[in-house]
Order: structure tokens, then C-alpha cells, then sequence
């Protein structure tokens, strides 16, 4: 936001003389005391150039360690503060503040990691790990002389919300930002909302039944002075970012005005026959209808697709006439609406997994085989069946009934995780089944049965008072018996090492919950990430749950992962607070990391919007320069590693800092050093997590942190040649898992392009690696660093003269 | 009979399974009626029809042109656009009596 631009002018550097650094090292008791002589490392910093004070102390972040460092800040006229400690990612925000408090801007303050990357990955090297230690303090001491003071700009937030998807986690979502006041719009694509839920029979453990415990949110949500209820409505566009989101949705017509009274007069006439969606084709729909009984809203639709009424042409006038309040209009078009809101929550739910590819289980060829989702519409009393429930094939009630769980889930043959609710599913739909036909027979086929919430194990044990046999061991085929059209399940009993063959009249099979096959859309229109199984990523998986890496947008229900209702409705409701927070401010403050642009220097070649993940760098032709849209950067500097001509200061991570950071690391003992760049949010953490799992690995590894592997210029990986490191590694998020969407996809172009460049000028490529790692991949860190030990050794004093003087040049 | 003529079901998508209510599901069915040496074959019902009911015949009327035939009468939704726009006068469409389906029934 250009006006903002002023406040936040980079100052100029204080005179070199005027800086006067505070360094703590602090033993975090025997954490770090442990295996480094912190009173030595602290006699140390002494010496480094602009140390006013050093001292050492036994926790830090304790609060006479914090009032020690505000102490000294006014006692000894500190402009500067580094603490040696645990790692960033653990207590900067904690050093940061106690800053603050003593009126240093808290962006003058920087931390070396003694703790996750050194004392406890070095536990019995207590003199190599010393050394180390004083590397890192050298190191954040460099960096630190370099910083500059910053304000966090703010940025204004609109009040109003937009929710995608009508399911039970976007009804909930939307209930609670519209009763804390705020506009909210709620998009569904199908005729009503209610989503899955509304499908469902009864709800586990408490067997309520659920759509009489959803309609009445249903019609709250309906008629909410503050929500705007956008049925049948697509979100085709979103711009902007944080707090100022244009989102475009399509609202397609329905060709029934408000004044349907939901008679069903026009559905009876309709010549068009086909199977309900929302019955899973267990029941036919005509062209105009409604899906279920209690949609909301309850004004009928037309099937576009259906309708022989297309293109301004009324062939079939059936429906017009039969409709006494003339409530039918044909010429209802299409409407785009742009709206502006400042929070987005994502609640577009999940698909049901398909079992027809399980050939051996023979859905799709024996009629008596369902899935759980069928079951729930057979049982229901809105259902086809009218809530008797029986079996496809004749209609009978089937004497015995097979549940299959685990169909679609944790095995390779479908997806891999495990989809939470079917056990549980399960349990309840075979005490639904005793309910109706008490002497029905009921065989459970699971692997594990997961009844792991509140209540659930009372329903577990409820199912097996009432005798339904549970088998440990899938079957391995069903076959069919072609007159009876009942069905032989086959397979082993693996608690009673024996096989089985159950004859039943009806197999249901438990199918898994599945990323919705389009949530593509709604990931590039909102710039999320998603999970390897391809739900949408959180960007904390512990501590930020339903915030999403872009800011202001949340996650609510099965988008995330599959939950049950609960669940859902629970993180609907915490997306709501996260969401109502934001909007309760109503500004927000951006971390002061992004970039600023060098306007001298810029040659508007572009370079930096191409690679910028988030659009957040747009290119002023008539200015001739790029124009920065603080808002929407994230901060992770790809730009800054693009820039040609230096042009984009990298604020707090600026290239001066790097290049001082990669001298101090490699001042000694270089050529046997390996110096690592690892990005913020998996690499470093991956490294942190080896050390609080102290796994041991050699000492020779230096770490520098950035944002993104993305930040990594090829300056940086030069320099460290230069100065004579044996050794460079870039870490970052595996490809698809980056924090910053795909920015790591521009580290991996770098490296490769430095690759070439080393064999051009006849260096070993070896001695440059590349690694992904997520944050819970400690390991991978930890025996990356073991396994450079060879290249390390074999890099030989020529070499390193080789690459002194070779890179960089060429 | 089957209930399921006037029920599309689409083999690859979840909605593969005869709905099971299809047989009780009201069903239309249409009676259409082509006055052949009327038809001029300039085609427009064959174009129109909403759920391509009708073809071309192969035979010859007597103005000298190839009127319509009824191809799959079960697609039939009588929606009566064939005879409004025929210049000639010459289809007509309409549902068929309960009286007359039973007669055929009992044939």
C-alpha cells in the first residue's frame, strides 16, 4: 500500500560507532549448559566488534531474564539485542516484545539458535559444539549491525465474510458471523444448502436424527437479516488479499421466481424423468424440483441441463401452466455479483470415494452391494424407501446384512489416510438396522475399529450387546449367488487365523470421505496449498488449525480433513472467531518482512512478478518500475532472489544481512564447513525438530534461516563458495507443500541453473545440495548433514582455491 | 413395460443404479401422428424437437419429399413444439389416454 509507504521508509543506518549490542547467552539450564560452555561463548561475543555487553545467564526467557535485557537496554543505551538460545521459531516473539517494552523497536533484535541446532544435536561433542555456538553468535552478531527499525503497517479490514459452501460447516460458520453483526454471504453451487448432512439418516453416538437437528440452522441461516444466501451460485473470481477481497460470483438463474410456494404442482406435469442426485439415484426428480423436502430455500429449480427450454425457446409449456401463483420465468438470465468482503472461510466439503474400481467387492455388478451413503437414503424416512429399508434387488428385507469397512481408505488400492467417521458410521447404521428388523443379522468386517470420541466407545459396545458380530479381516471377494441374488463374502478371520464365507442378502460397503474432485478451483482462486492427500493444508497443523497460509481466508469442515459433524462444526465455529477476530479489529498489521522496491535501481524487467506466488508485485509500465502491494506479499522474497539488479530490498532479511551472516559463518575453518539455507517453515523447523529429538549429526553445519528457500539468491550459494565453504545446502518444503504456494519451485530452477554453472567451470556439483523436508522430518535434516560428511572430506584445498576464485565470475 | 425409458441414467457418473421408485414414477406416453402427403420435408420438427424424436424416412410422399418418422417414441415428451411449428399442418402430438394404454397392455 503505497501510503503507507512513508512510515515505514527504511531509515538510515545508525553511524557505525553509535551501534551498541546486547548479547545473551543463556544455558536454558543444562539444555544448553549442557554441552556448551556458555560462559565462554559469552566471553566470546565480548570480543566481536560493537558488544557493549555480554553476558550469560541461566533462563533467558524467564521474566528477570527479560527484565535483565530491558535493564540493560536503558542502563547500558543498547540499540541492538541478540540472544543465544532455543530457536526463533520457539521465543522471538517473546524476546521481541521485552524489546518493545524497553522502547527498541523490536526489529532490532535477532536470535541465535544454541538449543534445536546445537546442544542438542551436538550432546557429546561439548568443545566442537562450544565452537559452534560462538559460529551462531558471530553469526546473529553480524546480522544484527545490519538491521533496521520497522513499523508494521496496518492494513483495513472489511467487514463482511464470504462463505463457500452450504454444508453443515459453512451453515454454522456463517450462523456465527452473522450473529456477532457481520455481513456474510453463503455461496452454495447446489439448489439448497445443507450439504451431506442432510443426507444422512441419523447421527452418531447420540443416534439424533439429523436433518430434524439441521433444518431449523438450514432456515435460520435462510432467513438471517445478515446472511445473503446465494444458492445455486458459483464463486468464479477472487482478487485482493487480507481484509479487501473482490470475489465474482455467478448466480445461475432458477428460473422459478420468490413467489414458489413449494406446492410441486409444476414437478407433476414435468416430462423429464431423472435420479435424484440427492437420493445418490436411489429416486427419480423431474426437471423442475426441489431436492429434498426441507431445502432452503424452498423455492423450486429448473435443470438447466434437463429443460427443454433452452436458449430463449419455450418448447414445453407444461410447468408454466400448471403453476397457479405464475411463479416461472424463462427469462431469468445469469447474474455475475462482485463482492467485496475482508474474510473468505472455505467449507466446500469432500466427496464420497468411489468403490467401483474395487473390482472384487462388485459395486456397480451386484445390485445387493451399496455403499454407506445409499444405506443412509434407504433408511431414511425422506428416503426412496420411505425409511423400511430393504434391499435393491427385490425389495426384500435382507435376513443377514455385511458392512465393509475401511472401502477407499488406508489402503493403497484407494487413499492412503484413514476417513475418520466410517467406524463409527458403521456402528450406528447397524444399530439403525436392529432398530428396524430386530432379527436382521449383522456381520462388521473392519480392520481397527476407531471409536475414539466422546461417546463412541459406549455405541461400540452398545453394537456388540446387541450381537452384531464383528470379524477382524476384509473379505477378499464378494460373489453372487445369480437366482437369489444374495451375496458370499469370502476371506480370513485374522484374530481366529481362519477363513470365513458368510452368505448375506446385502453388503455395504464403507466408503471413505475424498477431497472434492475440483477443490483445484477454490485452491488457485484462493492461493491455498493442499496436503499430500489433497485436502486443503492448515498453516499450522497444531497451533493455527483453521487459518490457511493466505491471510483471511479459513478453513471449516471436510475441506481440511474428514471429520465428522461435530467436528466440523466445531472448527466452523473457531474459523467464525478466527474470521470475527480479524473483522473486530477491523486492521490488520503485516509483518514487516516484505519487500521494498529500490526505485534507482529498478529496471522494470519484470522478473520479480513472474515469480512472485501471491500477484503481489505488479509491474507500472508508466512509472517504468514494479509496484509492491504490501497486503497481499507474504514476505517470502523469491523476488528479492530474482532481482537482477539488486533492486528489491528484502526487509529483515536483506541481501547485505545474508552475505554478513554467510562472512561471520565462514571467517574460520571454512573448507570444512557446510553451510545450509533453510527456509523458515519446514526446513529450519525440520531442523528443530531433530534437535528436540536429539538426533545427533556432525558440527560442521551452519544454518542460516530465510523465509523461503525461495529467498536464496545464487549470490548467497556463491559467496559461500567464495569464502571457501566445503559445502552449501538449500533446504526447503517438499514441491506442493510450500508455505508460500510454489516459491520453492523458483529455488529448485536456481539450484539447478547453479548447477550447471559449477560444471561449466569444472567444480564438483556434489558439493551443492538441495533437500526437502517438511517440518515433522527431522531425520531427513539430520542424516542429510551425515551424509555431505563424504563430499565434505573429499573436498580438497585446490578445489576450494578453484571455487575462490572461479565463482562468481562466468 | 419398462418404467425406465423416460429415466436417463448415465452409466459413469455415482447416479448409475435404476432408481428404485422408476417403475411407479408416472410415465408420458406419447401418440404422434404425421399426415405423410402433407409434409413438405422442410425438416423444422426434425431440427426442433427438443429430444430428437423424429428422422427423415426413406420413403416418398406425394409432394415428392421424405417426411418425418418417429424414431424412438419413448423419448417423447410431448411437448407439442413439433406441432407448432409445422407449416403444414401436418404432426400432431398427444399423451396417451389411460384407456387406450390399457388395450395395448392387454394385447
Amino acid at each position: 500500500m503505497s501510503e503507507d509507504q512513508p512510515q515505514n521508509e527504511i531509515k538510515p543506518q545508525a553511524k557505525e560507532d553509535e551501534i551498541r549490542i546486547g548479547v545473551y547467552i543463556c544455558h536454558c539450564g543444562l539444555n544448553i549448559a549442557g554441552s556448551v560452555d556458555c560462559e565462554d561463548v559469552a566471553k566470546f561475543a565480548s570480543t566481536l566488534p560493537h558488544v557493549a555487553i555480554s553476558k550469560d545467564n541461566r533462563y533467558t526467557c524467564s521474566d528477570q531474564g527479560q527484565d535483565l535485557i530491558k535493564k540493560d537496554i536503558k542502563e547500558h543505551k543498547l540499540n541492538r539485542v541478540v540472544v543465544a538460545s532455543c530457536s526463533p521459531r520457539l521465543h522471538e516473539p517473546t524476546f521481541r516484545r521485552a524489546c518493545e517494552e524497553a522502547g527498541l523497536n523490536k526489529y532490532l533484535f535477532e536470535m541465535a539458535n544454541i538449543r534445536e541446532h546445537c546442544s542438542w544435536v551436538h550432546l557429546y561433542e561439548k568443545e566442537k559444539a562450544t565452537e559452534k555456538a560462538k559460529d551462531l553468535v558471530r553469526a546473529a552478531v553480524a546480522k544484527v549491525v545490519l538491521l533496521d527499525p520497522a513499523v508494521e503497517s496496518e492494513v483495513l479490514i472489511t467487514r463482511k465474510a464470504l462463505v463457500i459452501g452450504g454444508g453443515v460447516a459453512g451453515i454454522q460458520a456463517a450462523l456465527d458471523l452473522a450473529d456477532t453483526g457481520y455481513k456474510v454471504y453463503l455461496v452454495e453451487r447446489e439448489p439448497s444448502i445443507g450439504g451431506r448432512m442432510a443426507q444422512i439418516d441419523k447421527t452418531f453416538p447420540t443416534m439424533d436424527c439429523s436433518i430434524c437437528i439441521l433444518a431449523p440452522k438450514m432456515s435460520d441461516a435462510g432467513r438471517h437479516p445478515n446472511i445473503e444466501l446465494l444458492t445455486n451460485s458459483e464463486v468464479q473470481d477472487v482478487k485482493g488479499y487480507i481484509g479487501n477481497f473482490k470475489v465474482k460470483v455467478l448466480k445461475k438463474p432458477r428460473f422459478v421466481t420468490k413467489d414458489c410456494s413449494a406446492c410441486g404442482d409444476c414437478s407433476k406435469v414435468c416430462p423429464i424423468i431423472v435420479p435424484n442426485e440427492f437420493d445418490v439415484g436411489l429416486a427419480t426428480r423431474h426437471g423442475i424440483y426441489t431436492p429434498f423436502a426441507q431445502a432452503v430455500p424452498s423455492t423450486y429449480i429448473v435443470d438447466q441441463n434437463l429443460c427443454l427450454n433452452k436458449e430463449g425457446i419455450i418448447k414445453c409449456d407444461k410447468c408454466i401452466k400448471a403453476c397457479e401463483r405464475k411463479a416461472i420465468n424463462f427469462d431469468m438470465k445469469p447474474e455475475q455479483l462482485e463482492l467485496e468482503v475482508g474474510t473468505i472461510i472455505v467449507a466446500t466439503g469432500a466427496d464420497v470415494y468411489d468403490p467401483t474400481s474395487l473390482q472384487n467387492y462388485g459395486y456397480r455388478k451386484f445390485s445387493n452391494v451399496i455403499t454407506s451413503l445409499e444405506f443412509e437414503r434407504l433408511i431414511n424416512a425422506g428416503g426412496p424407501s420411505a425409511g423400511h429399508l430393504f434391499r435393491p434387488s427385490d425389495m426384500m428385507i435382507p435376513e443377514a446384512v455385511a458392512f465393509i469397512q475401511c472401502v477407499g481408505s488406508r489402503s493403497d488400492r484407494g487413499h492412503l489416510y484413514c476417513s475418520n467417521v466410517c467406524c463409527m458410521n458403521t456402528i450406528k447404521d447397524a444399530l439403525l438396522i436392529k432398530e428396524h428388523w430386530p432379527d436382521t443379522k449383522i456381520y462388521v468386517f473392519y480392520v481397527d475399529i476407531r471409536a475414539f470420541g466422546k461417546g463412541f466407545e459406549d455405541l461400540y459396545k452398545r453394537a456388540r450387546k446387541e450381537g452384531i458380530i464383528f470379524i477382524r479381516g476384509l473379505p477378499a471377494e464378494i460373489s453372487e449367488d445369480r437366482k437369489t441374488h444374495n451375496l458370499w463374502l469370502m476371506g480370513e478371520n485374522t484374530l481366529q487365523k481362519e477363513l470365513y464365507k458368510v452368505n448375506v442378502g446385502m453388503a455395504i460397503l464403507s466408503v471413505g470421505i475424498e477431497p472434492r474432485r475440483d477443490s483445484d478451483i477454490i485452491q488457485r482462486l484462493l492461493v491455498l496449498s493442499r496436503t499430500g492427500d489433497g485436502f486443503f493444508m492448515e498453516a499450522h497443523p497444531k497451533l493455527r488449525p483453521v487459518d490457511t497460509p493466505t491471510g483471511g481466508v479459513f478453513l471449516a469442515g471436510c475441506a481440511e480433513a474428514p471429520k465428522d459433524i461435530k467436528d466440523s462444526v466445531t472448527q466452523a465455529s473457531a474459523a467464525a472467531a478466527r474470521a470475527g477476530i480479524l473483522m473486530a479489529k477491523g486492521k490488520v498489521t503485516v509483518e514487516a518482512i516484505t519487500p521494498r522496491l529500490l526505485d534507482e535501481k529498478c529496471k522494470a524487467c519484470g522478473l520479480c512478478v513472474k515469480v512472485c506466488p501471491y500477484n503481489a508485485v505488479v509491474l507500472n509500465k508508466d512509472l517504468k518500475r514494479v509496484d509492491i502491494i504490501e497486503a497481499a506479499c507474504a514476505g517470502c522474497g523469491t523476488c528479492g532472489a530474482e532481482c537482477p539488479s539488486s533492486a528489491l530490498y528484502m526487509r529483515h532479511f536483506t541481501d547485505e544481512q545474508i552475505m554478513a551472516q554467510v562472512d561471520a559463518l565462514t571467517e574460520q575453518d571454512a573448507d570444512k564447513k557446510i553451510i545450509a539455507f533453510c527456509c523458515n517453515w519446514c526446513a529450519y523447523a525440520g531442523a528443530d525438530f531433530a534437535g528436540v529429538s536429539r538426533m545427533q549429526y556432525p558440527t560442521n553445519v551452519r544454518i542460516i534461516r530465510t523465509m523461503c528457500s525461495g529467498r536464496v539468491a545464487p549470490k548467497f550459494v556463491e559467496r559461500a563458495f567464495e569464502r571457501g565453504a566445503a559445502a552449501v545446502l538449500v533446504a526447503g518444503c517438499h514441491i506442493g507443500d510450500c508455505h508460500y504456494i510454489n516459491a520453492n519451485v523458483q529455488t529448485q530452477k536456481r539450484i539447478e541453473r547453479l548447477w550447471k554453472k559449477m560444471e561449466r567451470l569444472g567444480l564438483n556439483k556434489e558439493r551443492l545440495q538441495l533437500l526437502w523436508a517438511s517440518a515433522a522430518e527431522g531425520e531427513r535434516v539430520a542424516s542429510k548433514v551425515k551424509e555431505m560428511q563424504t563430499i565434505v572430506n573429499g573436498v580438497t584445498p585446490e578445489e576450494v582455491e578453484k571455487s575462490k576464485k572461479m565463482t562468481g565470475k562466468a | 413395460m419398462s418404467g425406465m425409458k423416460a429415466v436417463t441414467v448415465e452409466k459413469k457418473s455415482n447416479l448409475w443404479r435404476k432408481p428404485l421408485d422408476a417403475d411407479k414414477t408416472r410415465q408420458l406416453q406419447a401418440e404422434i401422428t404425421i399426415i405423410k402427403d402433407r409434409c413438405k420435408g422442410c425438416g423444422y420438427c426434425i431440427a426442433y424437437c427438443p429430444k430428437e424424436v423424429l428422422e427423415e424416412s426413406e420413403e416418398i410422399n406425394a409432394r415428392g419429399v421424405h417426411p418425418p418418422k418417429v424414431k424412438d417414441i419413448n423419448k417423447c415428451a410431448v411437448c407439442g413444439y413439433c406441432t407448432a411449428i409445422c407449416p403444414d399442418l401436418a404432426i400432431f402430438v398427444k399423451e396417451k389416454t389411460e384407456e387406450k394404454k390399457e388395450a395395448e397392455n392387454k394385447k
